[in-house]
């Protein structure tokens, strides 16, 4: 059986950037093999996932999956798998001052479970782009439409198999 | 009498009123900056070895700060500094309008560390307005939980983001002739923490490697632990509401609280001494050292951690049951205490904004000119304030802060963790004497036995008040925490034992007319307000005071530096640097960390058309300055 955590990360909140704790329970929902878990990754942030694995079976491969502001087109899925490669160890302190001070970020999350050794070899991150940014409850009409293409794509780049998934990031779906 | 510039004295009945014959009382000049900045500008025109340094953002430090410096490295000394907080915060804009029952999840989301203080002040704020009084269980279990999250927040500073400056990597690289001494110096406390010698201790301060560095990140665990099983969540917690608490606790939830508190009682002990080995080291190597960040001892604290028998949420009774808290809220105006009554801290606050970038609100009419019991207010009070940005260039004459000025009796005061211990030791009218005990000069605390044997451990009213005693106090915080933890946990399972397991009282929010409320309490690094106004129901203004603001305060109207500015121009240039290219201002940064800055609650949002970028995000502690 192969052992796949599937961790939703951003702020509640905060609109398009609150997509993926929102959609964990949808995720949850699902059908899924067994083997696989899937939970909210924002809480508590990075020093809390690290606690989270330290104590856990080792899993296969790791998902993460949120909104990440890069200026790209909004609503464009991503997906890649990352490299594991860290930053200076000057930045590594300053993400996790991040961390520990409450910034819920996909990237420091990577940054810092990578440094601490609590992610599996095989770690695939699926990203939106958001368009708003702004506090309230409500995704905006782009994300809202590209959903369903969001759980499908985390549904795919935790199921299928690593020599599929490329270090580069490609585009899985983007808006009409 | 406690005010020595605003013209308020009090009557033989302790209540205050306006020095007869003073015109406009609160009126004020303001001092021009410009004959400074033209003088520093040609400073650094004429002389090479005067540099302008600005660490932007200052790392290490919860959320976005900059800070400008001019600097004369040939004499070693500090000409010119600037705090900036760089972004607004808008949750007085946010919660304008809305019902009062939202203040407290929606300040709550001030910070990403300590959103339960935000939350508790807001519930005792509405707690007055209502007015409302939570029953004894209810009032134990926030004490209990509000001591708990000073132990994510205090091991955080000491380990994660001020440790490192004392840590090996930096000493060595800094100062290699303290980082020589300190291997060979042994440490006067080894027995209780083991590290043999100084050098030791900062080895396992290095960032990302140490052990006391990766210990601190562990006992963030143990303290979000014992946190949840009240306040079900962190930072921001579910259950603190006005009238109390709204989760059930029983004796298991008290066990398992217990089960993760013993383990803070050596911890505890462990990190006080050796933050007294640190400082008391550094002092010897060079006493030059007690100068960093030194500024005088004015210090402002709202007291914290209510007595469950005498709380009543009464601004009439604020005075008394504001003495009978754990800590004492007070204020020390050169190092003497000058009050320890609610009433007379409260009126004494004022904020200014000649320096800030916000619209000046009506002062000339202003709607309060009482607080409920009769005592002036200012129209620079926070019941009067109103909340207006006003986005702007910077400017060091002009605006240059997101920060306000708060002053007391139109001072630069300082809020700290330490202030506490300072109050609770200078005041001696604290009531809760089973582990702890003021002196006047000093606070004694008995520390219980776990794996180290029991401890009577003593903090000191310091001498001088610079960065290091900033460090140490905080390091004796975490002492106090504990031993208030203790305390509201033995009082808790008594009321528990004789069945009085209420933790909340039912409350109608009023639909008519006008209530206001404050609520006093205090946050990881001290002194916490929240002021509100109430009319037909909705929150029609709401402010919020918090450490950092006054901290990180640009200057005053009449020119006098905030507290960081002040400290950072007393530091003296102790770090060894051949030229501009290798000087990495470690002693400048040792200050402003001391203070242990969390600016997310001082500013927030992003400001466009400025010079000053942007906020990666809005609702917590997560603001940084990309560009």
């Amino acid at each position: 059986m192969k052992r796949v955590f599937i961790g939703g990360v951003g702020y509640t909140n905060l609109r398009d950037l609150s997509v993926g704790p929102v959609i964990v329970p949808e995720l949850q929902q699902l059908d899924w093999p067994a083997g696989v878990e899937i939970d909210d990754l924002s809480q508590g942030g990075p020093i809390a996932a690290i606690h989270r694995f330290r104590e856990a079976q080792p899993y296969d491969r790791l998902v993460l999956f949120g909104a990440v502001e890069r200026d790209r087109q909004p609503g464009q899925i991503y997906c890649y798998r990352w490299d594991g490669c860290l930053p200076d160890s000057v930045e590594i302190q300053t993400r996790v001052t991040e961390a520990v001070t409450g910034v819920i970020s996909l990237d420091n999350l990577l940054i810092v479970g990578g440094y601490f050794g609590i992610w599996p070899a095989d770690a695939v991150v699926v990203e939106v782009e958001p368009q708003d940014e702004d506090w309230g409850p409500e995704f905006s009409e782009t994300i809202r439409a590209a959903l369903p293409s969001l759980i499908k794509a985390v549904r795919w780049a935790a199921l299928e198999p690593t020599n599929r998934l490329l270090t580069n990031p490609c585009i899985l779906w983007e808006p009409q | 009498m406690c005010f020595k510039n605003l013209p308020i004295e009090f009557d033989e009945n302790g209540k205050a009123y306006l020095r007869e014959g003073v015109r406009n009382p609160y009126e004020y000049e303001t001092r021009s900056l410009a004959d400074r900045e033209n003088q520093i500008r040609d400073l650094l025109a004429r002389n090479g070895h005067i540099k302008p340094v600005d660490f932007d953002p200052v790392t290490r430090v919860a959320g976005a700060l900059a800070f400008h410096t001019v600097v004369d490295l040939k004499e070693r000394r500090v000409l010119e500094t600037n705090s900036m907080a760089t972004l607004f915060r808008g949750y007085e804009v946010i919660l304008k309008g809305r019902d009062p029952r939202d203040a407290a999840f929606i300040s709550s989301r001030a910070c990403g560390v300590c959103g339960g203080v935000h939350s508790t002040t807001s519930a005792l704020t509405l707690e007055m307005a209502f007015p409302v009084v939570p029953p004894p269980l209810g009032i134990t279990v926030r004490n209990l939980l509000l001591a708990l999250e000073f132990w994510y927040d205090n091991p955080l500073h000491l380990f994660l983001l001020a440790g490192p400056d004392y840590s090996q990597a930096i000493v060595q690289t800094t100062n290699p002739e303290i980082w020589e001494r300190a291997s060979k110096t042994e440490a006067p406390h080894a027995s209780v923490h083991g590290y043999r010698t100084i050098g030791n201790i900062m080895t396992d301060l290095n960032p990302l490697t140490g052990a006391l560095y990766l210990e601190g990140l562990q006992m963030t665990r143990v303290a979000r632990e014992a946190y949840v099983a009240i306040g079900a969540k962190y930072p921001h917690p579910e259950t603190v509401i006005p009238g109390g608490m709204s989760t059930t606790v029983t004796i298991t939830t008290f066990n398992e609280i217990y089960a993760r508190l013993r383990q803070l009682f050596d911890y505890c002990k462990k990190t006080a001494f050796i933050w007294d080995d640190l400082c008391d080291f550094f002092y010897d190597v060079n006493p030059e050292y007690k100068k960093v960040g030194s500024r005088p001892a004015n210090l402002i604290d709202s007291g914290i951690w209510d007595d469950p028998f005498a709380y009543d949420a009464s601004y009439a009774n604020c005075n008394e049951w504001g003495e009978k808290r754990w800590a004492t809220p007070g204020v020390i105006v050169d190092g003497q205490q000058v009050t320890t009554k609610l009433q007379a801290l409260n009126i004494g606050v004022e904020e200014f904004i000649e320096h800030s970038y916000y619209e000046p609100w009506d002062t000339a009419q202003p709607r309060f000119r009482t607080d409920p019991a009769g005592n002036p207010i200012s129209p620079y009070h926070m019941w009067n304030k109103e909340t207006k940005p006003q986005p702007g260039g910077q400017s060091w004459r002009e605006k240059y802060s997101w920060a306000t000025s708060p002053r007391w009796d139109r001072r630069a005061m300082e809020a700290e963790c330490s202030a506490r211990l300072w109050n609770i030791a200078a005041g001696g009218v604290m009531p809760h004497k089973r582990f702890l005990e003021p002196t006047g000069t000093s606070l004694k605390m008995h520390v219980p036995e776990s794996t180290l044997p029991a401890m009577d451990m003593e903090w000191k009213i310091p001498e001088v008040w610079n960065a290091f005693e900033r460090n140490r106090g905080r390091a004796y915080h975490l002492v106090l925490t504990t031993l208030v933890a203790l305390d509201n946990w033995l009082i808790g399972m008594d009321l528990l034992k004789q069945g009085k397991d209420k933790v909340h009282t039912a409350f109608e929010t009023p639909r008519k007319g006008t209530q206001i409320g404050a609520g006093f309490w205090g946050a990881g690094r001290g002194y916490l307000t929240h002021h509100a106004t109430i009319d037909n129901g909705a929150l029609s203004n709401y402010q919020i005071l918090t450490p950092s603001t006054w901290n990180a305060s640009p200057r005053d109207p009449w020119g006098n530096p905030g507290p960081y500015e002040e400290a950072v121009l007393n530091t003296p240039i102790l770090e060894d640097f051949s030229s501009s290219e290798t000087y990495k201002g470690v002693d400048i940064l040792r200050t402003i960390r001391s203070f242990d800055p969390c600016m997310p609650c001082t500013t927030h949002i992003h400001v466009d058309g400025t010079d000053w970028v942007v906020s990666r995000e809005v609702n917590t502690c997560a603001c940084g300055i990309e560009d």
